[in-house]
């Protein structure tokens, strides 16, 4: 019954919470269930202040002595009771709440050390087990996250080479331009002898024409020549003339043939 | 005697007030909010890893348009785990044992699932009715049957629900009742049956686990069948 008086009560504050804004470092000290009244009064975003950066999760979380009770407990009494106070207090509490019957001992009691010992070994076996894995899970995304820094790291870095690379092919660049202008002078020297060549060729074909067509005009001339004066000598020889010649032409046959025949004799 | 061993499962008020709306609202604060960082604490790093892996392994079967369920089907879960659980705690009471809590929630979510069937594809709904390779000689018989079978569902996961944990806490309650009494006169018996108790707990346990699993893990199949 005392406990549902303070659920009530709790959930009463928390409603509370809705309608005002109440600071998480208030809401902190409020007692056993304060941390759960933090996360109830996540409030409305009343200004445009930024989020980010997310201050710092603390190192470890709260600090419990056996399990539950907290360590600021124990903080609290040091100065006033020694290191026995919050158990004389516990102790005291406990046998107040018996021998006044405030808390009767019936079969809840019992069913509470039966839940309590199955929880307690349950935590003590698979607690640090549950621990690692949470441990390893953020491990996980760090590790991912690493990984692609790293893969990132690595292509920029061979960016880096390869544009030093680049530069030192650059610098080479002077010497190329040398080559490629000799290769177009020598081009173009070629080419200007070939023309030069075509010229020559040309024009001694120009002039090899002009000497044949003299020559020709020479010959035609020497031609014509010989056969007019051949044609005015036969032209000339008169009949009677060629009638003498004829006659004389047989006589020296006769005396060749004469002279032959006696020398073959 | 006889009467207060029921009296547990009685829904608590308060001048008045019904409590239950606190004992259903509360457990909420127990469990934590995702933060915006990327790296959390050990709490919310295994919260989100559980409800991430049991998503996605009660969604596999289903297409896609059953994944619209899944806030809703993962959030039942974690309802329904923490409420069982926290019931284990002495003096704690479990509205999952009452009736109308489990029917409050089974109902319209099989109803949902049916009419969403009906609606979409009603040829395919229907066709639940029969399975297939059925003698031809049974299939009236069968029709009944299997159409009683889907009407008594709801019913179905409701009560089973209640049962398991009502007779649980009973148990726990008659078993833990009986240590007490024995324990001035027999103390040797008393011994014996605290260690069945301490067994009985760790069943209780388990049963509070499986019993909100078995519980979303029907819906998702209704869901399959009908989506």
């Amino acid at each position: 019954m005392g406990l549902r008086l303070l659920i009530f009560a709790c959930c009463y504050l928390k409603l509370m919470t809705f309608s005002f804004y109440i600071p998480a470092n208030a809401l902190k000290s409020k007692g056993p269930i304060g941390a759960g009244l933090v996360q109830a009064s996540h409030s409305l975003h009343t200004s445009s202040k930024s989020l980010a950066p997310v201050p710092a999760l603390p190192e470890k979380g709260g600090q419990v002595r056996h399990g539950i009770i907290p360590e600021e407990l124990f903080q609290l009494l040091y100065p006033k009771t020694g290191v026995t106070g919050p158990y004389m207090l516990g102790t005291g509490l406990l046998c107040y709440l018996l021998s006044k019957e405030i808390y009767i001992i019936n079969h809840e009691t019992l069913s509470a050390a039966s839940i309590g010992a199955v929880v307690i070994y349950a935590i003590k076996k698979f607690g640090p087990s549950v621990a690692a894995f949470a441990d390893k899970l953020n491990e996980e995304k760090v590790l991912n996250a690493q990984a692609v820094k790293d893969v990132a790291l690595v292509g920029l870095s061979q960016a880096i080479e390869e544009e030093k690379k680049e530069q030192w092919r650059a610098e080479g660049r002077s010497m190329l331009f040398d080559a490629k202008r000799n290769n177009v002078a020598m081009l173009l020297e070629t080419n200007f002898r070939e023309r030069i060549h075509m010229v020559t060729n040309e024009v001694k074909k120009r002039l090899d024409y002009q000497i044949a067509v003299q020559n020709l005009n020479r010959q035609m001339e020497q031609e014509h020549m010989v056969n007019w004066v051949e044609k005015s000598v036969v032209g000339s020889i008169t009949p009677l003339q060629e009638k003498e010649s004829i006659a004389k032409c047989i006589s020296d046959l006769k005396a060749l043939a004469r002279a032959k025949a006696s020398l073959a004799v | 005697m006889t009467l207060s061993l029921f009296d547990q499962f009685s829904s608590p008020s308060f001048l008045g007030i019904p409590m239950i709306l606190m004992a259903l609202a509360l457990p909420w604060l127990l469990i934590p909010t995702p933060t915006s960082r990327w790296l959390s604490n050990r709490v919310v790093s295994l919260q989100g890893w559980f409800i991430a892996r049991f998503t996605n392994q009660l969604f596999l079967p289903l297409n896609v348009g059953g994944h619209k369920w899944a806030p809703l089907l993962a959030s039942l879960m974690m309802f329904l785990l923490t409420l069982n659980m926290l019931g284990l705690m002495p003096y704690i009471f479990t509205p999952t044992t009452q009736l109308s809590l489990n029917l409050g929630l089974a109902v319209p979510l099989w109803l949902a699932t049916v009419l969403i069937g009906m609606r979409n594809q009603p040829t395919h709904a229907l066709g639940h009715f029969l399975p297939e390779g059925t003698p031809t000689t049974l299939i009236p018989i069968l029709i009944i049957i299997e159409t009683i079978s889907l009407f008594i569902r709801p019913l179905a996961l409701g009560v089973r629900l209640t049962a398991n944990l009502t007779a649980g806490h009973l148990l726990i309650h008659l078993i833990s009742s009986a240590v007490f009494v024995l324990m001035p006169m027999m103390p040797a018996v008393a011994i014996l049956t605290a260690v069945l108790l301490l067994l009985l707990t760790m069943l209780e346990v388990a049963v509070a686990m499986i019993q909100a699993y078995v519980f979303i893990l029907l819906l998702s199949l209704y869901l399959q069948e009908n989506v």
